[in-house]
């Protein structure tokens, strides 16, 4: 019994640590954002604002076009998943059901896609988009995104549709559904939650990119995304790291906000795979 | 409602053939059940018959139409899987309704025959819930009332009682029975258990690695199996084999059992003298006490389940067969079992005297494997 309890007092020393390791860099993000900039670099360190600047939000909103930078950042993400899920729903669809030949090494092919970096593929998707004359268009990093997310996403779904067993859409083909048919009116609608996780994971991956928008929007100021709209609050010689903090905060405040709402369907759809 | 004729049906995938020429007329309203072991290829043939796997060659016809290239949704047939394959975001009544809406049925009508088939089956009070709410039976039911609803020319089902605990199988068997003796559509049924072939099917088919073995009806399986596979698969528990030699002896054509020349019931005896062969003899078949061919024994083990008495006992080594590769139960190659129906309770090891009537044996030759009659 005395055992028992020293093993959970132990559980649960090592949660708190692991919370507290997670949680401090969001912490001192929102300590630094509330702080004074002069505050910042007083030793030793405040640990909270005597009195925390709530008023930041709202001046670097009037300041700078953070809800243009959000906007665009939506738009690139929003293009970029629904290509990708488009492209992945398709292609995970066959490499789980159908074998044909070369499937395997296709797979494969996509894998070892997903683990290059990202950086790699900037410069000939640069070429490509100033001969295509997308450079500083939205679509530059729609496409961009794209390449980058699907390998991820036609995994994931790969694996979600492989958890499904065949005999749905055996019995949506006898009931008259074309192949296709099966695919849309069955096996998606089954897969929502493998759906939501996926597409959800194609967001945060636009949304934090920074590279890409850097390279084919930097001329392009009404395209800026928000990360890429922060990096120019930074100055050559001085920077508002409070007030950079508090644009940080707005700009994960949506993929905050949309975990939230899709936990539910999260959980469900990341944990498919473990049972039949 | 329709036959089907299948015709020559090969399947191979590359070099292994799953399915080797497989021929087979289906009478209109007939139920017909592919039974045999693991692997004997009859999911495979059933999925064929359904489109959702193709033939390497042969042909398919469902009433005069050739469907052997038609899609599954244009054979007009409907299937009952092993898992119910039940859509989990629809609800009971849109899970029935499903094959009737990608037909383009009236809605007007989809309703009134999803509430027959309901009443039918006993499932209206259900037509509102998801499929995960359901219990295993009631999951069957609608997967069955899915295949009613459309009104097909044939049901085929694809093993859909195995998921099903002991009891609720017994009772779904005799129900899907009463149900094709109501609508008297043309059905296919596959599966392993040979007491759901006996108790089900007009005729039974029997496969082992992808070959028809017999096809009969249920009582001409059993007394007239055609060979030491269907005799042994047929019947619980199975056929007994005894190892022997056809001898010439003063009393006629015999074989030597249990220490008896014991005559063969076969037409033209005469021509097996010499002959290796394998005497079959049923369990049930056996009975305590003296009779026309007696022999004593002391059971091995003795399994009691009230109303008969399963008793084993070890085979002399002179009738025991060689073991085969085909993966047979050694315990019944070295064993005899009696089934003795309302028996006096008795211990084990204790002598024990059995009897069987010759005219009930089954001779197989030891080569072949086929019946001798």
């Amino acid at each position: 019994m005395r055992r028992k309890a020293t093993q959970h007092a132990l559980l649960y020393a090592g949660v708190a640590l692991t919370c507290a390791i997670l949680v401090f860099p969001i912490y001192w993000l929102v300590v630094t954002a509330l702080s004074e900039p002069s505050q910042l670099r007083q030793l030793p360190p405040s640990f909270w604002p005597a009195e925390p600047r709530w008023g930041v939000f709202g001046q670097i909103m009037a300041e700078r076009p953070i809800l243009l930078w959000l906007g665009n950042s939506a738009l690139a993400a929003i293009g970029a998943v629904t290509i990708s899920m488009v492209v992945s729903v398709l292609a995970g669809y066959s490499l789980s059901r159908f074998r044909v030949r070369g499937g395997q090494s296709l797979g494969l092919f996509i894998l070892t896609a997903k683990m290059l970096p990202a950086t790699l593929l900037v410069i000939p998707l640069f070429g490509i988009f100033r001969n295509l004359e997308l450079i500083g268009s939205l679509w530059s990093i729609i496409l961009a995104h794209a390449t980058l997310i699907i390998p991820f996403t036609t995994w994931m779904l790969k694996g979600y549709f492989d958890t499904i067993p065949r005999e749905l859409e055996q019995a949506a083909m006898v009931d008259g559904c074309s192949p296709l048919g099966a695919l849309v009116r069955v096996i998606l609608p089954v897969s929502a939650p493998g759906l939501a996780a996926t597409a959800l994971y194609g967001f945060v991956l636009s949304w934090s990119d920074y590279a890409y928008a850097r390279t084919f929007l930097t001329n392009a100021q009404g395209n800026w995304t928000a990360n890429l709209g922060i990096t120019t609050m930074k100055g050559e010689y001085i920077s508002n790291w409070s007030d950079i903090s508090a644009a940080s905060i707005l700009v994960a405040l949506p993929i905050l906000a949309i975990y939230l709402f899709l936990e539910r369907y999260l959980v469900g759809g990341l944990t498919a795979g473990a049972e039949k | 409602m329709a036959g089907i004729r299948i015709d020559s049906v090969t399947k191979s995938y590359g070099g292994l053939a799953v399915l080797k020429a497989f021929s087979l007329d289906i009478a209109d309203g007939e139920f017909v059940v592919l039974v045999g072991p693991s692997g004997c290829g009859k999911s495979t043939m059933l999925k064929i018959l359904a489109g959702l796997e193709e033939a390497s060659s042969g042909t398919i016809s469902i009433g005069e139409r050739d469907v052997t290239d038609l899609a599954p949704g244009d054979r007009d047939i409907a299937m009952v899987f092993q898992n119910y394959a039940l859509y989990p975001h629809l609800t009971v009544a849109k899970n029935m309704g499903f094959g009737l809406k990608m037909r383009g049925t009236d809605p007007a009508e989809i309703e009134r025959r999803v509430n027959d088939a309901a009443k039918i089956l006993g499932i209206d009070h259900l037509l509102e819930r998801r499929p995960r709410a359901l219990s295993g039976g009631q999951r069957q039911r609608v997967a069955l009332g899915r295949a009613i609803v459309r009104e097909p020319q044939a049901f085929l089902m694809d093993e859909p009682l195995s998921n099903l605990d002991a009891k609720l199988r017994v009772h779904t068997r005799a129900e899907i029975s009463a149900l094709h003796k109501r609508l008297r559509v043309t059905t296919i049924y596959v599966t392993h258990d040979q007491t759901e072939a006996m108790t089900m099917a007009d005729r039974i088919v029997i496969m082992k690695d992808g070959v028809i073995q017999q096809i009969a009806s249920p009582d001409v399986m059993f007394r007239e199996p055609a060979n030491l596979f269907v005799a042994g698969f047929i019947g619980s528990p199975g056929m007994n084999f005894l190892k022997a030699k056809v001898e010439t002896t003063a009393s006629g054509t015999t074989a030597k059992l249990f220490g008896h020349d014991v005559k063969l019931p076969v037409a033209n005896a005469a021509t097996l003298a010499g002959k290796d062969i394998v005497v079959g003899l049923r369990p049930e078949h056996i009975a305590a006490g003296p009779g026309q061919v007696s022999f004593t024994v002391i059971p091995r083990l003795i399994e009691s389940l009230g109303s008969e008495q399963y008793v084993y006992v070890d085979l002399p080594e002179e009738h025991r067969r060689e073991a085969s590769s085909g993966g047979e139960d050694e315990s019944r190659r070295t064993s005899l079992i009696a089934r003795l129906i309302n028996p006096d309770p008795r211990p084990p090891e204790v002598t024990l005297t059995l009897s069987f009537d010759p005219a009930r044996l089954h001779v197989f030759d030891a080569a072949s494997g086929e019946a001798i009659r």
